[in-house]
């Protein structure tokens, strides 16, 4: 016993700061144990921690699908879920017990055991990734505690790898199906969420460089001077490595403009066709619950995680700052699925292939010079300066180009005819 | 090698314009009509025109109906019920030599006896009704407030039930086509389309008013 709770000390150690993570806070806050539970403290402690997020990390992708539906009815001039509660915003609810309530089918000539176990497969890792980002953090006397569960000090490597694996719940859940769609589905599924894992990791690592450490704390303390010190605006090529992660986690995510893999006009429903009931809920949980971590990675290693604008916890800081940050990327991530059109699947392996990876090679090249040549790791005006007149003029340069398109676009509103 | 910048500046600033204009649609007003807490048909600009002789829902004259039963054979879907029965006296016995039922618009009825001319109603004159629904009192009307005024003949049964379930009925318009007095009819305005209930049983619509025979 005495080695595990080392091992589980070791693990919160950081190397970086004082900071503690949510174990210890409850090790901290709740009252003291009976004497034969003494040695079981930091056991317990982490178990309430997990259960805490457990309990509400779920509840997300509830608040999600309402909010998409909303969204995109104010998108297209419609007013969404309205009769349900008020405002629709039990909607999501209603849904769920309408779920429960379906035939749970198995495909008799399918694979039962796989058909089974892969939502599951699919959920829990969506969901242990959560378990090593920082929400946020509060000052109790002299220490500071993060909203984290595990300070994991190869945090963004392991996170990585646990989305990797919903690839394997993906490909199981085609297989059992029995159906010539689904097989497609998933297959074309995993081809591209395998494919766009390297853009995506290659931008990771462009960033990785600038902080020199992979946990997932470190990168946020280091941000922590203001706005200028956010890692996308230390270098114009970060800042670009921060909209191919962000395109490449959109095809991770399986959403439109990539979402071939459950398209409902080209193969049913893809992979989750045979799923009815709560286990099609699942999958929605899954999808939804994968979409916040990857906004929730983009927010921390990019935008700043829990830092707000100015140095302290002040604007944008802490908890509710970096829900915010999160809920706004899950909204672009909204936008631009009711705007664009789907890509083909062979052209979504040309945009990874071809234009993706190259970029990210380039930006890991940038990135790697601007440090050698002008200190980026640091944060001195002699880097600085540059990077911010750099990212300035080609974004006042790419919105001007907008903005001349948007006005071209513009039609004559036509009178409606009287009846 | 221009080409592949030029392929990805070009890429990124069309999808830039595509969002921006998605997001100028979020910020406009939404069309949607909540039905029917919002109602936009008396707006005149957005008035709906029901057309004459369109089949909406059912509605009889109960005063006129006598009791042929031609509505309850042909209906497709026996829809319509009616109980009637002989008032006891024996054959030709009458309930009432003759009385006229005054429809006013305002939607109300007198039930009496009119003195003079039913057939025409000549305007700004006054006309005199013995009622006889409550019985006894005279009242005197001003013929602008009257609607039409009808002869109720010599009534052979006593209707008991006049129902029809509108659930049922499918607006075929056969009953109003064989109807002779033409009291069964299809009401062609707004009021003939928007009579949705909550409550099945409801739909269940009963013409005969109690006070018909007192």
């Amino acid at each position: 016993m005495r080695q595990f709770f080392s091992i589980v000390d070791n693990l919160s150690e950081v190397a970086v700061g004082s900071s503690k993570p949510l174990a210890s806070l409850l090790v901290e806050i709740l009252p003291p144990l009976p004497a034969f539970l003494e040695e079981y403290e930091q056991l317990l402690a982490m178990i309430t921690a997990c259960g805490i997020f457990v309990a509400v990390v779920p509840l997300i992708p509830l608040v999600l699908v309402l909010a998409e539906r909303k969204v995109s009815a104010f998108i297209q001039d419609r007013t969404g879920p309205m009769r349900v509660g008020p405002w629709g915003i039990l909607q999501t609810l209603a849904d769920g017990v309408k779920l429960l309530f379906k035939e749970d089918l198995i495909p008799p000539y399918g694979d039962r055991v796989l058909f089974r176990i892969a939502p599951y497969i699919i959920v829990c890792f969506s969901l242990a990734a959560f378990v090593a980002i920082p929400f946020g953090a509060i000052d109790l006397g002299d220490e500071q505690y993060i909203f984290i569960v595990s300070n994991l000090n190869i945090g963004i490597f392991y996170i990585l790898a646990v989305s990797s694996v919903i690839v394997i719940g993906i490909i199981m859940a085609g297989w059992a199906s029995n159906s010539k769609w689904s097989l497609l589905g998933s297959l074309r599924s995993a081809a591209q969420m395998v494919s766009y894992e390297i853009p995506v990791g290659l931008s990771i690592l462009s960033v990785i460089m600038l902080v020199q450490t992979l946990n997932m704390q470190g990168i946020v303390d280091q941000q922590g001077s203001g706005l200028h010190s956010w890692l996308i605006f230390r270098t114009p090529f970060s800042f670009v490595a921060f909209f191919v992660f962000f395109i490449s986690a959109i095809a991770e995510v399986n959403r439109t403009p990539f979402d071939l893999p459950e398209a409902e006009s080209e193969l049913v429903a893809g992979f989750h066709t045979e799923y009815s009931g709560m286990r099609f809920a699942l999958f929605f949980i899954a999808e939804y619950a994968n979409m916040f971590a990857v906004c929730a990675i983009a927010a921390t290693l990019f935008l700043g995680g829990w830092q707000g604008v100015l140095p302290g916890i002040d604007i944008l800081g802490g908890l509710p700052g970096f829900v915010f940050k999160t809920l706004f990327l899950v909204f672009v991530m909204m936008w631009i699925r009711w705007t664009l059109p789907r890509l083909r699947v062979d052209q979504l392996m040309n945009l990874c292939w071809k234009y993706l990876i190259p970029v990210s090679f380039f930006n890991i090249l940038g990135v790697g010079i601007w440090m050698l040549v002008l200190g980026a790791d640091t944060m001195d005006m002699k880097s600085l300066g540059p990077s911010l007149v750099i990212i300035v003029l080609a974004v006042f340069i790419l919105l001007r180009q907008v903005f001349k398109g948007v006005s071209g676009t513009k039609q004559e509103t036509i009178p409606a005819p009287s009846i | 090698m221009v080409g592949y910048i030029s392929n990805i500046y070009v890429g990124v600033y069309t999808v830039l314009v595509g969002m921006v204009i998605t997001f100028r649609q979020m910020l406009k007003p939404r069309v949607t009509h909540q039905y029917p807490y919002q109602y936009e048909f008396e707006r005149k600009d957005n008035y709906r025109e029901i057309p004459i002789g369109y089949r909406g829902q059912l509605h009889n004259r109960v005063e006129d109906c006598i009791v042929c039963n031609k509505c309850v054979q042909i209906c497709p879907v026996d829809c319509i019920y009616i109980d009637s029965r002989k008032p006891s006296g024996g054959r030709g016995a009458k309930l009432w030599e003759s009385m006229n039922v005054v429809h006013l618009k305002d939607r109300k009825q007198i039930i009496g006896i009119v003195e003079g001319n039913t057939k025409k109603i000549e305007p700004d004159t006054e006309i005199t009704i013995s009622q006889t629904v409550p019985a006894g009192k005279t009242r005197k009307v001003s013929s602008n407030d009257v609607d039409r005024i009808v002869e109720r003949k010599k009534v052979t049964f006593y209707m008991d039930r006049f129902d029809i379930d509108m659930a049922l009925c499918m607006y075929c318009g056969l009953c109003t086509e064989v109807c002779p007095t033409e009291c069964l009819t299809m009401v062609d305005t707004l009021q003939g389309i928007e009579y949705s209930e909550f409550d099945r049983a409801s739909l269940n619509y009963s013409f005969v008013k109690p006070e018909l025979y007192k």
